[in-house]
Formats: structure tokens, C-alpha cells, sequence
């Protein structure tokens, strides 16, 4: 043993992959997807659905469209961007040493697994675990082990399922390949075709000087690719760990349900991504872009970081349903922000407070109740112009200090908005008001008061506050607050003392 | 020599034909109770306000029922507990409950809409909206307190509310111990509530006849569930509580 080991994943038809992992309506059905000009689309990519409907790479769209049941996507290169990014992601789950080793449409990882044993177990377990942790992720791939780089390379390439390479048979392993694994060029293959030369096995047996002869240095290196025997230097990527899913739909959306259902897939996506690194979803930013190229965004924010996809899938909905896109949506994009998973220590004396996420999905449905600024906690503001406040976010746990009173005191109804009245005065002091239609005697009259500020702007106020008691033509009593505003000499009821 | 219990069986059953049960005291089961922080009003209801139930506070305008309520809410949130007002009316004064000592950070307040702001996508009016946001704060838990505040809403409206909907609402404050406080000016809930309290007119507390300074509500307890009132048509117990002007002095930080 030489104390090498490598586990080599390769997805085939990664641009039809990329696509299906998202569309789990499309993964049972024929695909295949369309890259080229407009003119001269052919197909690039294909699932196994679609070969055994008689597609072939290389086939025109009229060609394609004449096979009944096939289903068409255009390639999308972004969203291949983003696949790959999750497929290196799983990947690194297994190991810290991955090496790129794709070829043409195939996406293709190369793990140094060397001392994961303890880790992960025997290399067939290995393996398994890596391909459920891809399948997961939407990627059907093939996997193989071997002490060699690229006997694992070419075994990923061309076998499917699972292969465990034992140390010393590596040549034996790669006996019935095909030469092709080996990337050479026209020139070489109608060569080695000449001479009769078709798999790694029949290369393998070639006089290593003889071939040098013939066909130069680079032929040693075939010949021990062939061997099983050539050396690599590995050259590890480093993943970056970025929560971030993309879709490019194929014609535009206008339906919510549309939309959710490959935002909860998307969701699953980043939790899963999350999940794996012990972290939350902090928060969620939603990027779609709109017929006529505009970009609706927005932002979901739970109180707790989370990994509950049924609470955030929740919030999305109601977010998108609180605002929603003024066009149709072309593609949408997920990114998200990872936080530390919340722990809170819980205690038998500690007071009852709202469960932080349901709180969430509580507020949100307010708001699309009562509306978005009309929900949450009143903020006093700074000034003594009467009656001003501010609404902000409710958050529980925040602990403020409040005023002790020793004796409870009279609260006021506000009347929102104010209501004209008119009075009539009497030796300076209110003696009767009208308010909508009816008439109210005053029984008593308290003060003015008065009050102004911010005379230097605009909404500066000045007013003379007066605390009434009226009693109605049936004889109820009740007080209240008028309010001069001396700027514009009007009258207005205020509020009710209760 | 006989034990107690046995001599105590022994004249239960002896008596049992006329007084059953003689010595055995009658099961009592203990409501869970919060203050209200007035005195005369938490002898009256003996102890508070029902935990788990729905409270109604009944009355015309100017008759204490939000200086009530927000001096249970001060209480409430003094235990650094979190509570709901659900304003039907728009008609909270969040300098008022401050005034009372509510800490404010501690409540959720829902602002419901006019009809003349609602989308067309949701044309619900005031009443629609404040009982589902009610629902649904109970529903969720956690909230010691919610308010929904009916106080300015007109009794032919409200008494529209289907007693099943009271009931839903009683059911959901018992499983989250939940203090359901209904204002309105007059009983809606009626049997669905453990306690309905009437606030009368006021009489004004004055000084020197230029300002005015406070104000002395009567109560009276109009139903309490759980509760023996003794035959004879005695009347409802009744009490009298004051509040002062929210500037008066007598508050400490």
C-alpha cells in the first residue's frame, strides 16, 4: 500500500443535471438541453429518459422536436455555475484536498481521501456515503477509489455506480477501456486504430521502447497511464462557501405557486449546505429578475438563525404575498446569510414569551392583515409635540426600564385622525362643541394649556390644549382633549379620557 | 383506640342521611390569578384578573376601562412578561400606557386599518381584523396578556361576533395561559367570559376647580364563573378606584 488514496466523483451531463436538480417535476421525464446559436441549437445534454426516447447528442432542435414526449431546456450557465458550487461543496464534506478534473460536459471532483478511515469508515462506505450525500444534493454520480489519480479518474469516467480499485490491479482495472480515455488526439487515435490498437489493456502490452520510438516521449506516459503506475502532483482547490441558488426559468412566471416551488427546493438546498457545516440560515435575500429587466428584491430576516425549511419556505411566502413582483419573473435567486445555530437556555422560573420563529410567522401574517408599518412596538420619540411616536420591529427578549407609578392614571382614546369641531366660547373657556352633527355642553373646562415647538420649520406646532367635561342631550358624561391650533385657529378633538 | 379518620368516617356516616359529607371539606379548585395592581379592584375580583380565560371590561367612554387595562398591563410587563393590544379603533395612546408604566418594548401593538385603507385584495373591516389577529396571537402563545380592544366600537357591530368564536378564543387562552382582556361597551362574550366588569360614569377629581387631576371610577362585577353567590337578589359587588392625571407627580424610574 502506498498510503495514497483518491476517490474521484464524476457527474455526466452536468448542464442537464444542473438543470433537473431544482425540477423535480422534469427528472422522470425525457430532457435534453439546447446550447448554440439561436439558429443552430443542438443538443449538448440529455438524460437517460431522453436516450432511450432515441436522443443523441449532437441532434438540431427540429430533429429533437420530432421525438414525441421530449422535453427542451435551453443550457444555462449560471445555474451550472451555481451546481458546480454545490457539488464542490458536497465533496469537501469528505475532504479538504479536491482537485478539479472535469472534461467537456461532465463535472468531475478528485478527492484525496487518505486517512479518512476513521473518519468515514472503509473506502466502499466511503463511497456510498458520498454518493447519497450528491444524490441529495440532485446529482446522479459515479464514484471510484484507487491508490492511483488517475486510475480513479478514468474508472469515475467510464463506470457507473460505485468501483473500489484494490491496490496492485489497477492494471488490471483499466484493461477493457477504451484508448479514447485517454484524451489524445485525431492524430494519434488513427494511429493506434491502424494498428489495431483499441483498449488501455492492449496499449498496456506495447514494448514501452518500441512505442517511444514510434510515437515519442509522451508515449511513456500513455503507457503508464495504461499500467495504472503514472504519477500526479496534487494540486487541491479551495471551495468557497458561498449559500447562493440560482434558476433561470424557461418562460416567465407569473403564479406564486410557480415560484415556490422551486423556492422551497432552493431552500432545502441551502439548509442541506448549512446543515452540513453546523450553521443557520441567518437570513435570506430573494433577487428576481422581471420581464423588461427589472429586480425585484427582498429580504427575509428570521429572529433566530434557523434551519427549519418549512418556517423559512413559510416566511418566503408570506414576504413574495406581502410584495409582490409587479411582472413576471424571468429567474430568481437565493442567498443567503449563515449564522450560529440559536441556543437558548431555557429555565423552569424564566416568564412565557413567544417561540421566536412562530412569533415570525405571527408578525408576518399581521402584516398582511393590517399592513406592513401597522404592526409592532410603539417608540416614544424624543420632543413634546403631543401624541408623536414611531413603530418599530417587535423583538422579544429586549428588556427595558419603565416608570413605576404608585397610583394608576387616566389613559386616553385617541382619535385617529383628529376630528374637526366646532366651539363655542364663552368669557375665554369652551361652553359647547359640535362634533359630527351633534351638540355637547360643556360642564367643565380645564386650562389652556399650551404648547409649541419646532417654530423654525415647517411642522412646527402651537396649540392650546383644553381638558373638557360634556355631557350629550341624553345626559352622558364623558371628558375628552380639544386642541386650538392657534397656526390655523381651528379646533379638533383629540382624544377621549378613559 | 380508633384513628381519626375512622372516627371521622364513622360520623359521616352517620349523619350522611341529612348533612353528606359533614367533615369533609368541599373540593376547591384554585383559579390561576394576575393583579391588576389596583387594590380595590384586585380585592374585588380576589386576586385579578383570570390567567387562561377571557376578561371583559365593559362601559361607556371616560369610564376607566383602558386606565384599568393598562394598569394590568403595567403589571403584566413588570414580570417581564410580553403582551398584545389588538386596537380595533386605532385608538391607543402609547404616551398614556407609558404613563401607566406599560414598558412598551414589552408589547405588540396591532394597528387595525379603516375600511377606507384596506387593499382590495383583503377588504375586511376593523372587526374582521382585529379578531383575526386575535386568533392568531393566541394561537401562536407565549403572549401573557392580550387586549382586544372593542372600546369604540358601536355594540350593534360586535355583538355580531358568533359565540363560537368566543369560544374558540376561550379554548385558545386556556391551552397558552393567556389573559384575554375584551374592551367594548358592553358584554359580548357572555357566557364564553370567566369575569365581565362594568366601569361606570366618573365623577372628576379637581384642584382648586382649575385643573384637573384625576378620577374615581366605580366597578362593579357583573359575572365570575367558579364564583357562589349567596340566594336573596343581593346586588353584584361593586368598588371604587382612582387614577391620576399622567402628569401628576408620585412616579419613580
Amino acid at each position: 500500500m502506498s498510503g495514497e488514496l483518491y476517490a474521484c466523483v464524476h457527474a455526466a451531463e452536468f448542464p442537464a443535471q444542473a438543470l433537473l436538480r431544482l425540477r423535480t417535476d422534469l427528472q422522470s421525464r425525457p430532457v435534453a438541453v439546447l446550447d448554440g446559436p439561436v439558429s443552430q441549437e443542438t443538443i449538448c445534454s440529455l438524460n437517460r429518459h431522453a436516450v432511450r426516447r432515441g436522443a443523441a447528442l449532437g441532434m438540431t432542435r427540429l430533429e429533437a422536436e420530432g421525438l414525441s414526449g421530449l422535453q427542451l431546456l435551453h443550457r444555462a450557465t449560471e445555474i451550472e455555475t451555481a451546481a458546480h458550487a454545490v457539488f464542490l461543496e458536497c465533496a469537501a464534506k469528505f475532504s479538504p484536498r479536491i482537485e478539479g478534473v472535469s472534461e467537456g460536459i461532465a463535472s468531475a471532483l478528485a478527492l484525496d481521501i487518505a486517512g479518512t478511515e476513521l473518519l468515514f469508515g472503509l473506502p466502499e462506505k466511503l463511497s456510498a456515503r458520498l454518493r447519497d450525500e450528491m444524490a441529495t444534493a440532485g446529482f446522479r454520480v459515479s464514484v471510484a477509489v484507487s491508490a492511483n489519480f488517475h486510475v480513479a479518474r478514468m474508472k469515475a469516467t467510464a463506470a457507473h455506480g460505485i468501483t473500489i480499485i484494490p491496490d496492485g490491479e489497477e492494471a488490471q482495472s483499466l484493461e477493457k477501456l477504451p484508448i479514447a480515455a485517454l484524451n489524445l488526439t485525431d492524430e494519434y487515435k488513427e494511429t493506434f486504430a491502424l494498428w489495431g490498437i483499441r483498449t488501455l489493456g492492449e496499449l498496456a502490452a506495447l514494448p514501452e521502447v518500441e512505442l517511444v520510438k514510434r510515437l515519442g516521449a509522451a508515449a511513456r506516459d500513455w503507457r503508464a497511464l495504461a499500467h495504472g503506475v503514472a504519477q500526479h502532483t496534487f494540486q487541491p482547490i479551495e471551495p468557497e462557501f458561498a449559500l447562493k441558488e440560482f434558476y433561470n426559468f424557461e418562460t416567465p412566471v407569473e403564479q406564486m405557486e410557480s415560484l415556490l416551488f422551486i423556492g422551497a427546493r432552493m431552500i432545502d438546498c441551502l439548509v442541506a449546505r448549512a446543515a452540513g457545516r453546523a450553521l443557520s440560515l441567518a437570513s435570506l435575500t430573494v433577487e428576481m429578475e422581471l420581464e423588461g429587466g427589472r429586480v425585484h428584491c427582498l429580504a427575509i430576516r428570521p429572529a433566530v438563525p434557523s434551519v427549519d425549511r418549512k418556517f423559512l419556505l413559510k416566511l418566503l411566502q408570506m414576504e413574495i404575498g406581502a410584495h409582490p413582483p409587479q411582472a413576471a419573473v424571468v429567474s430568481l435567486t437565493l442567498t443567503a446569510e449563515a449564522g450560529q445555530s440559536s441556543k437558548v437556555q431555557l429555565g423552569l422560573f424564566a416568564p412565557q414569551t413567544p417561540e421566536p420563529s412562530r412569533l415570525d410567522v405571527t408578525l408576518a401574517r399581521l402584516k398582511a392583515i393590517v399592513g406592513e408599518d401597522r404592526v409592532g412596538t410603539p417608540v416614544l420619540e424624543d420632543t413634546h409635540r403631543p401624541g408623536s411616536f414611531r413603530m418599530e420591529g417587535f423583538v422579544v427578549g429586549a428588556k427595558f426600564s419603565a416608570l413605576k407609578t404608585e397610583r394608576s392614571r387616566m389613559a386616553l382614546r385617541r382619535v385617529r385622525p383628529s376630528r374637526p369641531v366646532r366651539v363655542v366660547m364663552h368669557a375665554m373657556k369652551p361652553v359647547a362643541f359640535s362634533d359630527v352633527g351633534t351638540r355637547f355642553e360643556v360642564e367643565a373646562a380645564y386650562g389652556p394649556w399650551k404648547t409649541s415647538g419646532c417654530w423654525w420649520s415647517l411642522d412646527g406646532w402651537d396649540t392650546e390644549e383644553w381638558d373638557i367635561l360634556a355631557a350629550n342631550n341624553n345626559g352622558e358624561k364623558f371628558g375628552c382633549l380639544l386642541v386650538l391650533d392657534l397656526r390655523r385657529n381651528e379646533w379638533w378633538l383629540e382624544a377621549f379620557y378613559d | 383506640m380508633p384513628s381519626a379518620a375512622a372516627l371521622r368516617l364513622e360520623i359521616e356516616r352517620t349523619l350522611g342521611h341529612r348533612f353528606p359529607g359533614a367533615l369533609t371539606p368541599a373540593p376547591k379548585t384554585i383559579r390561576e390569578v394576575a393583579p391588576t395592581g389596583i387594590a380595590s379592584v384586585d380585592s374585588l375580583l380576589e386576586g385579578g384578573l383570570p390567567v387562561g380565560a377571557i376578561s371583559e371590561v365593559i362601559g361607556p367612554e371616560s369610564s376607566g376601562r383602558t386606565s384599568l387595562t393598562l394598569a394590568f398591563l403595567a403589571k403584566r410587563t413588570e414580570a417581564e412578561q410580553v403582551c398584545a393590544w389588538v386596537d380595533a379603533g386605532d385608538a391607543f395612546d402609547p404616551e398614556s400606557a407609558a404613563a401607566s408604566g406599560v414598558r412598551l418594548k414589552q408589547l405588540l401593538w396591532v394597528r387595525c386599518r379603516s375600511e377606507r385603507d384596506v387593499t382590495k385584495a383583503k377588504p375586511w373591516t376593523r372587526l374582521d381584523q382585529a379578531l383575526h389577529a386575535t386568533d392568531l396571537l393566541l394561537q401562536a402563545g407565549g403572549f401573557a396578556a392580550i387586549v382586544l380592544d372593542l372600546g369604540g366600537m358601536e355594540p350593534e357591530h360586535a355583538m355580531r361576533i358568533p359565540l363560537a368564536t368566543w369560544f374558540r378564543f376561550r379554548q385558545a387562552a386556556d391551552r397558552t395561559r393567556c389573559s384575554l382582556v375584551v374592551l367594548g361597551k358592553t358584554a359580548y362574550a357572555q357566557s364564553g367570559a370567566e369575569v365581565v366588569l362594568e366601569s361606570a360614569p366618573f365623577r372628576p377629581e379637581t384642584v382648586g376647580g382649575t385643573v384637573w387631576c384625576g378620577c374615581i371610577f366605580a366597578l362593579r362585577r357583573q359575572r365570575q364563573r367558579f364564583t357562589q353567590f349567596s340566594a336573596g337578589g343581593r346586588k353584584p359587588p361593586a368598588s371604587t378606584w382612582s387614577a391620576g392625571a399622567a402628569w401628576e407627580p408620585g412616579r419613580s424610574a
